[in-house]
């Protein structure tokens, strides 16, 4: 009584090799298989891979592409190949993509950073075949209809460019970043008006875009909780042949080595308020430009407290204990081969513009050497849990594995990383900040403008 | 939505083939609807949710030519004339431009329907 014999093939077969998996199945939780924290990595006809085998009863698997919002051709190419990703593929439909992976308990996701786009699947141990399948069909035939785009990408393309005009926060992250890189990495992450909309996605030039984006030296695969071997052999099967067709008006990925420039942006808003403050950074740990001593500064300024109900103990908690009405945070971004220290304070408008005074005092006294040798070890050890902690995570790592592949051919091993953040010197430390403050910073202000600092009224230079 | 057809039943039989497709030729000419100018899809009546949807999936060209081509014909029923000769659809123009997109819809909501009602049968785990 059942037409759609294809799902029902598909899913005999994947419960077919769950049968014969007998000896995965029969595995408690609790026994690992080898339970490193490394990643095992080998290559299948030009595709890189990696898998962990954590132990769990679930794997999480992601292709991670080069193609973020920093290599995109026109603005709004990469958001609109993240939301193809398990659109109809020339063997099925959308709809019929979504349920099988409900049907066998598996849940889709796909987003886009700066530097990558991620499409993967989570999903229980035994169905990785049918789930490298699915990806490796995603990557190398899906259709891009124009009736998919226009009803269901470009609506959701315009709610997201909603969303981010409503975030002061997302807002002043994305200016600071136009201002420290201009192209490249500043591209906005999703979109601020609807010229992309209207002048440059049409569904040819995304199958353009993805051909460039999806060729087969242009992402990795990693597996979190996967065996090895068996990981291995499933993506020589499926892999091998999964190449995108070539298009000739392809782009070609622009990978120029991105610069710095710094200076100051302001943008009248009348949802919230934010200041954000950035100085160059370090690359990614796989990068050309990894600087350890970023990440102890980084969690030396911190901000945001670790413990509830109390302001912190960080440098700036400490110094923007007044300010009740400010909340501050410290993130490194990290990138391929640049980076951007950023001090976001968001909250009421008056306590946003003394907070960010604090702030700028702070990092002077970090370069004048006015920290303890406690705070200092509090920071190193903060900022090797933070970057350990984030390799452990399933989704950061599969990120930061991908991104380290595809962009250097190396994997992210988190062992080294901690190690290189341990070694890190207070004097290392002090130079760091001085060279920050004898720089051009960037400044972007969302909000209330008139109450607002300048960056020359909170003491730095752009 | 797509209208009944025989054209199936009959292509799988040369023998029926061969006899029709001369009479088909002439019914479509005698039809009366070339001389207006339009095409045989332009006939398909729009007064239902799929080719609505259809509708909205031609590309933008497409689109603007069928409205085009109705208005003209709208005009030429109001004067109660025929197009000139050279401006009748000839069978080369004839073409179908928005059955394929009926069909696909009517796969896609068949194909929901069936997975609504699909009851997954898991074979006893050994």
């Amino acid at each position: 009584m059942l037409p759609n014999t294809g799902l029902i093939r598909s899913a005999q077969s994947g419960l077919r090799r769950q049968c014969l998996n007998t000896t995965i199945q029969h595995r408690g939780l609790a026994a690992a298989a080898s339970g490193s924290f490394s990643y095992e990595t080998g290559d299948a006809s030009g595709v890189k891979f990696a898998s962990r085998d954590i132990p769990g009863a679930t794997t999480t698997l992601a292709v991670v592409a080069r193609a973020g919002t920093r290599f995109q051709p026109y603005p709004g190419y990469s958001e609109a190949l993240h939301k193809y990703a398990f659109k109809g593929t020339t063997r099925r439909s959308a709809l019929r993509i979504n349920r099988e992976a409900e049907l066998l308990g598996g849940q889709l996701f796909a987003y886009h950073t700066r530097e990558n786009l991620v499409i993967g699947a989570k999903f229980l141990r035994d169905d990785l075949p049918y789930f490298t399948e699915l990806l490796a069909e995603v990557v190398s035939q899906t259709r891009y209809t124009r009736h998919e785009l226009e009803e269901e990408i470009v609506p959701a393309v315009q709610e997201e460019r909603k969303k981010l005009l409503k975030d002061v926060h997302g807002m002043a992250v994305n200016s600071a970043h136009a201002i420290a890189f201009h192209r490249g990495l500043g591209e906005p992450l999703h979109q601020t008006s609807s010229v992309a909309v209207n002048k440059y996605i049409n569904n040819e030039w995304i199958h353009d875009w993805a051909s460039t984006a999806y060729a087969k030296s242009n992402y990795a695969l990693v597996a979190n909780g996967a065996q090895a071997s068996e990981f291995s052999k499933w993506t020589k099967e499926f892999f091998s042949d999964a190449q995108i067709q070539t298009r000739q008006n392809a782009p070609s990925i622009d990978s120029t080595q991105s610069k710095y420039h710094g200076g100051e942006e302001r943008i009248a808003h009348d949802g919230g308020n934010a200041l954000v403050l950035a100085f160059p950074g370090s690359s990614s740990f796989t990068g050309g430009s990894w600087k350890p001593e970023i990440a102890v500064l980084a969690s030396l300024l911190g901000g945001e407290s670790s413990v509830k109900w109390a302001p912190g103990f960080s440098l700036l908690s400490k110094a923007t204990e007044a300010f009740p009405g400010a909340h501050i945070t410290t993130q490194s971004a990290t990138y391929s081969d640049a980076g951007l220290l950023h001090v976001s304070v968001t909250g009421k408008a008056t306590d946003v513009r003394s907070a960010g005074t604090e702030v700028v005092k702070a990092i002077k006294a970090v370069a004048d050497g006015q920290i303890s040798q406690e705070d200092f070890k509090k920071a190193v050890a903060t900022a090797r849990f933070r970057a350990l902690e984030t390799g452990q995570s399933t989704e950061a790592g599969i990120l930061q594995t991908g991104a380290g592949l595809v962009h250097g051919g190396k994997a992210h091993q988190i062992d080294e990383l901690g190690t290189s953040i341990g070694k890190v010197t207070e004097s290392q430390l002090k130079t760091v900040a001085k060279t920050l403050l004898e720089g051009k910073a960037t400044v972007s202000s969302v909000g209330d403008l008139n109450i607002l600092p300048f960056a020359e009224e909170i003491g730095v230079q752009v | 939505m797509s209208y009944p057809t025989m054209a199936g039943f009959i292509m799988k039989r040369p023998w029926l083939k061969n006899w029709m497709i001369p009479v088909a030729k002439w019914y479509k000419q005698a039809a009366g609807y070339r001389q207006l100018g339009l095409r045989a899809d332009d006939l398909i009546p729009e007064e239902n949710e799929t080719v609505l949807l259809a509708l909205k999936r031609l590309p933008p060209k497409e689109a603007y030519d069928r409205i085009f081509r109705l208005r003209r014909a709208f005009q030429c029923s109001l004067a109660q004339t025929l197009l000139p000769k050279e401006q009748w659809t000839t069978p080369e123009e004839d073409r179908l431009y928005l059955s394929p997109i009926i069909k696909e819809i009517e796969a896609e909501k068949k194909e929901r329907e069936d997975l609504d009602v699909m009851v997954p049968k898991k074979p006893a785990t050994s």
